[in-house]
């Protein structure tokens, strides 16, 4: 346990220093803001509030995938994973350390990229603010589970950019799926729909053990 | 302390085509301090990664005062100190050290933290960024990273690379005085002087074997530098 | 000196049982597929689905067989099993592959268009993604034993997919518009033996060209290791 909130603090107080993964991601999910607009046929605004869910999940997931690559590629310098990986514990508690800072990192980009949204597309986000945070949260704790171990073995292959979205975007379907239902759900009726949680709560448990479980292997030499 | 402070029995790593260690048998009992020696390639470093719990053995066993070196009860009784630094340049030497004391689940982290930048001589630039720091401060706070949790066994993977004469005298030193005080060293380097100015025994590898083996080298300098050559001519 | 290790001699062996096997199963298929009723409402396209339908088969068998292998080899830490790994994922990519050809054929022929999003279709075809980035993985690691467990970690998380996939696209999925024919009744006279036999086909094909695959590997890691042709 306590190896996990050192490996949190770690990276969140290196993240601070050099914030170079936050606005990374901010920049990246703006400009996908922008680009949605110029490829939606009516532009990005109220009458295609419809595309909105899709669009928001899209914009996050891309900007998980940079910050997940980083934050690994950043382990490698003077093979501080090694020194991670001497720690005395069962290395689970390393994984959801890195899954636990890089969902927080995730999650400071991911409120900011909602509130853009929201004013382009003119929802209200006030009403359902509550509700879309848990919406948002489980849906980063899906992607950041079974991110974080593959980007723990992309970044250690010689494709590191384009390995990590190719290992991740199949097994992310169905985080996908729960996430971008419940926000529609969410947009159009105020309310959470039960099957689309249920799904996400599955995947994220399901991930989150198979992860902790295998995490061992992906230190290993 | 009836364990052997490192055992090693048909010691294996290999995959397919490349065999990093093969067969290796090797006992160390406490105390002791072993340097290791061989070209490149001889499968030094691999034998310090398995030592760690960094890698698993492909073969035959290893084991850390008596538990395999691979369970996270081993990697608490081993520090080690590898060609990078482990560390974190965007840190504090103060910071790098806390979070090593953390990893590894050192009581009193803050005091220990503390302890260690004396030692070290590096109490006044404990709050600077590592970034700048010369190589023989990075060096130094490295070992003090791998000294972190106070490791019975240390495994030093050539350090005095890099060092300039004054900074590797002080880790001489240094190794000496952990050596002094009961620690079990096993010592990588290229240089058959140092291994028989630091060491109680010498083994030089090549291709993931042992090829000679020597104990009380103190006076044996110029027989390693020896074998060390025709291991190294034989590799080529 | 390390021996010619983990070369894996039984498998020569068996291919030869393998392979006959196969042949004396494909024979009868394809007697029983050309002689197979004509459906009424199909036309001859439906024959198409002979082939499809042990393809998926062999593909499902390929997928799961890659993750079996790769939980082996995790706990075991015995290369052979990797070779499996891989091979299996492989000739699961083929079958895969040829499932996804086939089924828009049928499917022009009989739904009328190319393609449709329903569960089965598209859990197959986002299985043949993971298994195509399971390939790519393996090429782009470095250093064999970091490739096997890399692989092995992949295999068995892309398994969970298929489950996963499942039970999140039958939530949400376009309409099921896969038909269930394998149920008895819902088939034509005729056309259970061809069905059934295929399948028997499909599998044996897999188990064989699994062996085939493994034994290129065995051969290759003798060969290097040995410095000398395999068989010497």
């Amino acid at each position: 346990m306590s190896v996990f909130l050192a490996i949190l603090w770690k990276d969140l107080v290196t993240e601070w220093r050099s914030r170079d993964r936050i606005t990374a991601m901010l920049l990246f999910s703006l400009l996908v803001v922008v680009i949605f607009h110029f490829s939606l046929p009516g532009g990005a605004t109220r009458d295609t509030q419809a595309t909105a869910p899709g669009l928001l999940w899209i914009a996050y997931v891309f900007s998980a995938l940079l910050g997940l690559n980083r934050s690994f590629s950043l382990e490698l310098e003077n093979d501080a994973l090694s020194g991670i990986a001497l720690s005395p514990v069962d290395r689970g508690w390393i994984f959801l350390g890195k899954a636990a800072s890089n969902t927080l990192i995730l999650g400071a980009a991911q409120g900011v990229t909602a509130l853009v949204f929201g004013l382009v597309f003119e929802v209200d986000l006030a009403a359902i603010a509550l509700p879309l945070a848990g919406v948002v949260a489980l849906g980063s704790v899906g992607i950041c589970s079974v991110g974080t171990l593959f980007a723990a073995v992309a970044v250690r292959t010689r494709f590191r950019e384009v390995m990590l979205p190719l290992l991740l975007l199949p097994l992310l379907v169905p985080v996908l799926l729960g996430a971008v239902r419940a926000t529609a759900g969410l947009l159009e009726t105020g309310a959470l729909a039960f099957e689309p949680v249920q799904l996400l709560l599955v995947t994220d448990a399901t991930y989150l053990i198979v992860s902790w479980l295998v995490f061992d292997f992906v230190l290993d030499e | 302390m009836s364990e052997p402070a490192l055992r090693a029995v048909g010691l294996g790593k290999r995959f397919g085509r490349s065999v990093a260690l093969a067969g290796l048998d090797l006992e160390l009992p406490q105390g002791t301090s072993l340097a290791v020696l061989g070209p490149n390639g001889a499968g030094k470093s691999t034998l310090l990664r398995l030592i760690a719990g960094l890698a698993r053995p492909t073969s035959g066993s290893l084991s850390v005062a008596g538990t395999p070196a691979h369970r996270p009860a081993a990697r608490a009784l081993v520090g080690f100190i590898g060609h990078a630094s482990l560390l974190y340049s965007n840190l504090t030497a103060r910071e790098n050290l806390l979070f090593a004391a953390r990893l590894q689940q050192v009581g009193e982290a803050s005091l220990r933290v503390e302890q260690l930048l004396e030692t070290s001589g590096l109490a006044r630039v404990a709050d600077l960024p590592i970034a700048g720091f010369s190589r023989g401060m990075a060096q130094r706070l490295s070992i003090a990273r791998g000294l972190v949790h106070d490791p019975p066994l240390l495994l030093l993977d050539e350090p005095f690379t890099g060092l300039d004469p004054r900074a590797a005298a002080g880790l001489a030193a240094r190794l000496a005085s952990l050596r002094e005080a009961g620690r079990t060293l096993v010592l990588v380097t290229h240089d058959p002087k140092r291994a028989a100015e630091l060491a109680d025994r010498a083994i030089v590898l090549a291709a993931g074997r042992v090829v000679f083996e020597r104990q009380g080298i103190a006076t044996g300098a110029a027989d390693l530098e020896r074998a060390v050559l025709a291991a190294g001519d034989a590799a080529t | 000196m390390p021996t010619a290790t983990l070369a894996m001699p039984w498998i020569r062996r068996s291919l030869r049982t393998s392979g006959l096997i196969l042949a004396a199963l494909a024979i009868a298929w394809a007697v029983l597929v050309v002689r197979a009723p004509i459906d009424a409402m199909q036309g001859v396209i439906q024959k198409v689905l002979y082939v499809h339908v042990p393809c998926a088969f062999s593909a499902y068998a390929g997928f799961i067989g890659t993750a079996l292998f790769s939980a082996l080899y995790l706990w075991s830490n015995d290369e052979r099993f990797d070779r499996f790994a891989a091979a299996s994922a492989e000739v699961g990519v083929v079958f895969c592959t040829l499932v996804i050809l086939t089924g828009p054929i049928w499917a022009k022929g009989t739904w009328g268009h190319w393609w449709a999003w329903d569960p089965r279709l598209t859990v197959t075809l986002l299985l043949w993604f993971v298994y195509l980035a399971y390939l790519l993985l393996r090429s782009f690691t470095e250093g064999s034993a970091r490739t096997a467990r890399f692989a092995a970690v992949y295999g068995i998380a892309g398994v969970l997919a298929i489950p996963l996939n499942y039970f999140a696209i039958d939530l949400f999925g376009g309409a099921a518009m896969h038909p269930d024919n394998l149920e008895r009744g819902s088939l034509g006279a005729g056309m259970g033996w061809p069905f059934a036999v295929g399948v028997f086909t499909g599998l044996a094909a897999y188990a064989h060209l699994l062996l085939l695959r493994t034994d290129l590997e065995s051969l290759r890691a003798e060969a290097i290791e040995t410095g000398q042709p395999p068989g010497a």
